[in-house]
Order: C-alpha cells, then structure tokens, then sequence
C-alpha cells in the first residue's frame, strides 16, 4: 500500500515538473523558438536534387503583441496575417493593456514585436517633455533614440496618423460656435469633459489644453479611452466634450464634430511596428522582414484605418476576419 | 521593501488628504455608494425572506434567485446597467455601480433571513399561535427577534462584499477607492494602487467590525446565551 501511495505521488511530481519546464504562457524558452517547424513553401521532395542549395534556416515563432483597443489590435493582426503567409509562425499576444503594460512586455522579452503609435509612445518615455510634435519623422527618429538603448528598431511609419481629438455635440457646436480647439476657452467653464483617467497628468491632455489653449472645464469624468460608452456618455449629455480618437468610427456614426487642433497640440501618431533587435537577429533575412512589413505599413492610411474601424466597431465584425478580408483585397496575401 | 515605504508615504502625504481626490472625500462617496446599494438590497430581500421563511412556500424561487445573483459577476451587471441609467439620468458615476451593488447585497440577505426565520424552533412558533397572535403577531414579535442573529449575518456578509466590491463604479467616471485603483492602473502609478486597495480593506474591516457591534447591540439577551435546543426541521445552515 505504501508502494503504490510513493508511485502515484511521485509520478504526480513528475507530471507536475514536467508541466512547469514545458509549461505554456507567454513566455516559451529560447530553445523552444529554434525549433520552430521550417518554412512552408520548403516542399519535401523524396527524390535528391543534384546540387542541392543550403537548406534555409527555420523562421523563428513571432510574438506580436497589442494595447487592448479595437484598432491596435487590427493592426497587429494585419502584422501577424502578413507573416504568417511567409512562413513565420505567429503568437498572438493581443489586448495586453495600456501603454506601460505592453512596453514592459517589449522591454522584458515577453513579446518580440508590437505596433505603437509614435507620439504617445515618445511622450510616454520622455516624462511628458513635449518632443513630440506634428513633423511624422521628426517624432519617429526621436522615438528611435530611446528605443535604441532598450534594444527595440522602430520600422517604417503608416502614412495614416490616429491622434487624439476632442469631440462636442453638434447642437454644442452652433450653440457656441465651436469649430476649433481655441473656440473651446470660452465655454469650457460651462462644461464636462470625459476622457482616461491619464488626461489629468497626461501632458498633451488637461495640462496642454490649459497651457495652449487657456482650457479649463467645470469637470472632469475619467472614462476609457477611445470607448462606445464615451460616445453614450456624450450622446445623453452626461458629459460635453469627449476625448477621442481621431479614426473612431462613432464620430461619423453620430455627426459628433471633432474640433480642429488649431494650434497643434497633439502629436503625430502614424503607426510603427517595433521591433526587438535580438529577435532581428534570429530572423534568416531581416532585411525581407522589414520589407514585407514596411510594404503593408505604407497601405495604411488613416482612410484605411478608419475604414476597418468601422467593419470592427460599428459593424462588430471579428478583427481577424477584417484583417484577412483587407489583406486579400489590396493583394497582400493570396 | 521600498515598494511598501512609498505606499505608507503615498498615504502619509497631506496632498493626498484634500480636494476632490483626497481620502476624505473618496471615503464619503464610497460609504454613500455602499450603504445607498445595501439598503436598497435589503429593502427588496428583508420582505421577501420574511415572507418565504415565515409561509414555508417559495423556498425554490429564493434559492434559486440567490444562487443567479451570486454567479453574475458584477462587473457584467455595471456594464449593462450603464446605457439604461444613463438614459434615465443623464449622469454616468453612481447608477450603474448602485444597480450591480443592489444585485450583489440581495442573495446573502435573502437566505440569511429566510434560513433564520426557517430556523425558529416550531415550538416557539405554536406556542405563540396557541397564545393567540396572530400570523402578522408571530412573524414580528417571535420570529423575526428570535432569527435576528442570522438576518445580522446576512446584512454583515452582504456589506462586507458591497464596500469591497465598490471599487467597481470608478471603471464609468465614479468616485469612491475605487478611483484611486483604477486612475493608478491608467497612469501606471503602482502606489496608488496598492493605497486604494488597502483603504478599500480597511474599510471592508471596519463595517465587519461596526455590523459586529450592532449584532451584540440588537439581539436580545437572551437569545445570545441559548443554544437551540432542538433541531428545527429542514432549515438549511445560513450562509456566515
């Protein structure tokens, strides 16, 4: 009886031992990745050629990563769709969190790649200095510097941008005659504005609106970013004002009026895949990699990006399917 | 070690004790939401186990109401409530967090005070018949003293869970600690979050302790020494 009781428990430890080195999760052990299954389109043919090339070297498993937002996640599956029909394997690590979240994934080596928005990001790692600005490449080689050390290569930026933007009732609109952002210091006394709970240190937010334009409103309701329950709140006038994002397709939906930027506060936010270096460095051709995807990354315009937004969040349509359905249509993958 | 040094200094800083976001302020809103949820729970279930404990009849409805309510996750609640409220009032804080809190006071009530009065020895209750009160009579002057202990508990459980679980309201612009845990989430501030956490289970401790005294205050002398004596017939054990 004893026998049997030692057995059962130390096959048990052997199970559970096995499990933990084996273990699934996020974070497979190199080794794991350099066994990765090799290209597809390498047939496997029976009979020997006669000067037969060097086989080519297995595509390492990607791990692309993503913000919990419908439009970061669509991006990042167009990424993952595009490598997958080259061969790479792809683990998808969508819908990780915010900004500091998915940066510590890509800074600790849980994830190999993410698409990031190049403002925000900057602004992110330089403390709210105000670096970023409207010039796309300006921001994006500044963005470059700070990535450097951390060991991450920003590649090539969308052409399509999706900034933050304010948005009012139309009847908000003519009753004030708001039309810009420098319209809003009048009347911002009078109203609510909704936004992420960041919008109150976040220095292209609160701080920005009353340096740049004079803006102070009667409250502030911390909300989720870029959100359907911003658009209620403002829609049953919960709130006046609501921070959105400038592709979002409940702007349109609703005949809200987003107010122009007048005096450039926000920052360019094109789109850029980053990349870890040590991942480049296993990639067989990098240079194809970053090809292939700065190929997709020019397709992205901001009438692209509104244009899946819709199919995603008006619609409701699956991201995956959006994305193939795209991808398909502009002659990326067959 | 020093994670835990700038939660105490977070919570130590005057700063962080004035204004709209100060502790203060955010303990009213959180002790308002609270309170406002579990009267309203226990004004639709204190009825209700009245009711069914005393007539013996309905028992599968409560039950069965208690257990749905227990396995919906208030956060779904929060999230449907919100279009709704929001129509109805035209303000996003407070409602739908109030509507989810609500759902989640009423099962412990529910079966405490059921279970409590289906607890009260038969005895007592025929006694009572015997002495000529009537129906009305038993239920306010025998039943509802004797199962008073249980129907505390219940009313404990349920704030215990309602103030801990009304961090929930900051996720739509309410106030409360919850603001503390959710604002330190989205601007990556780790001793924010930790602070609101530890006021939320400071306060969670303090209702146990306040329902505590209250439970000693109200239940009759009495009843506090006596053990029941005999087993009342299918009661089931209330939940503590």
């Amino acid at each position: 009886m004893r026998l049997t009781r030692m057995l059962a428990l130390g096959a048990s430890l052997l199970v559970l031992a096995s499990a933990c080195t084996t273990g699934g999760g996020s974070t497979p052990s190199p080794s794991a990745t350099a066994t990765a299954p090799p290209s597809a389109t390498a047939p496997a043919t029976p009979t020997p050629a006669p000067a037969t090339p060097t086989p080519e070297p297995p595509k390492p498993t990607v791990r692309i990563g993503s913000a919990g937002f419908y439009e970061a996640q669509l991006v990042a599956e167009i990424y993952a769709q595009v490598l997958e029909a080259d061969g790479f394997t792809v683990e998808r690590h969508l819908g990780l969190g915010t900004r500091p979240i998915i940066e510590e994934a890509l800074a600790g080596g849980q994830v190999d790649m993410l698409p990031e928005y190049i403002g925000s990001t900057l602004e992110f790692f330089n403390g709210g200095k105000g670096e970023a600005s409207g010039d796309s490449a300006a921001t994006a080689a500044r963005l470059q510097e700070y990535y450097t050390p951390k060991g991450v290569t920003v590649l090539l930026y969308t052409p399509g941008q999706d900034q933050n933007g304010f948005v009012v009732r139309p009847e908000t609109a003519d009753e004030s005659g708001l039309a810009k952002m420098s319209d809003l210091a009048a009347v911002a006394g009078q109203l609510v504005l909704g936004a992420p709970p960041e919008c109150e240190t976040n220095p292209v937010c609160l701080p920005g609106l009353k340096s740049v334009y004079g803006i102070e409103f009667k409250d502030f309701k911390p909300l989720s970013a870029c959100a359907a329950d911003g658009i209620i709140a403002l829609n049953e006038k919960a709130i006046d004002v609501y921070e959105v994002c400038t592709t979002q397709p409940g702007i349109a939906q609703f005949g809200l009026v987003l107010l122009a930027d007048d005096k450039h506060l926000q920052p360019a936010e094109n789109i850029a895949p980053v990349v870890r270096d040590d991942f480049l460095a296993k990639v067989p051709k990098p240079d194809d990699f970053k090809a292939l995807l700065n190929s997709v990354s020019q397709r992205l315009t901001t009438d692209v990006l509104l244009e899946l937004g819709v199919k995603v969040d008006v619609d409701k349509r699956d991201v995956a399917d959006v994305a193939t359905e795209w991808l398909k249509a502009e002659g990326v993958i067959p | 070690m020093e994670f835990v040094a700038s939660v105490i200094a977070w919570l130590a800083d005057p700063a962080h004790w004035q204004g709209r976001d100060g502790i203060p302020i955010r303990l009213l809103e959180h002790v308002e939401l609270s309170a406002a949820s579990l009267l309203a729970g226990a004004a639709i279930a204190l009825p209700f186990g009245f009711l069914v404990g005393h007539s013996g009849r309905g028992a599968f409805l409560v039950l069965s109401v208690a257990n749905v309510g227990r396995a919906l996750p208030s956060l779904a609640i929060l999230g449907l409530a919100l279009p709704f409220t929001i129509q109805l009032f035209h303000v996003l804080e407070f409602w739908p967090a109030f509507v989810a809190l609500t759902v989640l006071a009423i099962p412990p009530i529910l079966t405490n005070t059921w279970a409590g009065i289906r607890a009260v020895e038969r005895d007592l209750v025929e006694t009572s018949r015997g002495m000529g009160m009537s129906a009305t009579q038993v239920l306010w002057r025998v039943e509802i003293p004797v199962a008073l202990p249980v129907i505390l508990g219940g009313l404990r459980t349920a704030a215990v869970q309602v103030v801990a679980t009304a961090t929930l309201g900051a996720y739509v612009a309410g106030g409360g600690f919850g603001r503390y845990v959710i604002d330190g989430i989205a601007r990556n501030q780790l001793d924010r979050i930790f602070a609101g956490a530890l006021l939320v289970a400071a306060l969670s401790i303090a209702t146990e302790l306040a329902f505590a005294f209250l439970q000693r205050r109200l239940v009759s002398r009495g009843l506090r020494a006596a053990a029941p004596r005999s087993a009342p017939r299918s009661a089931p054990r209330p939940a503590t």
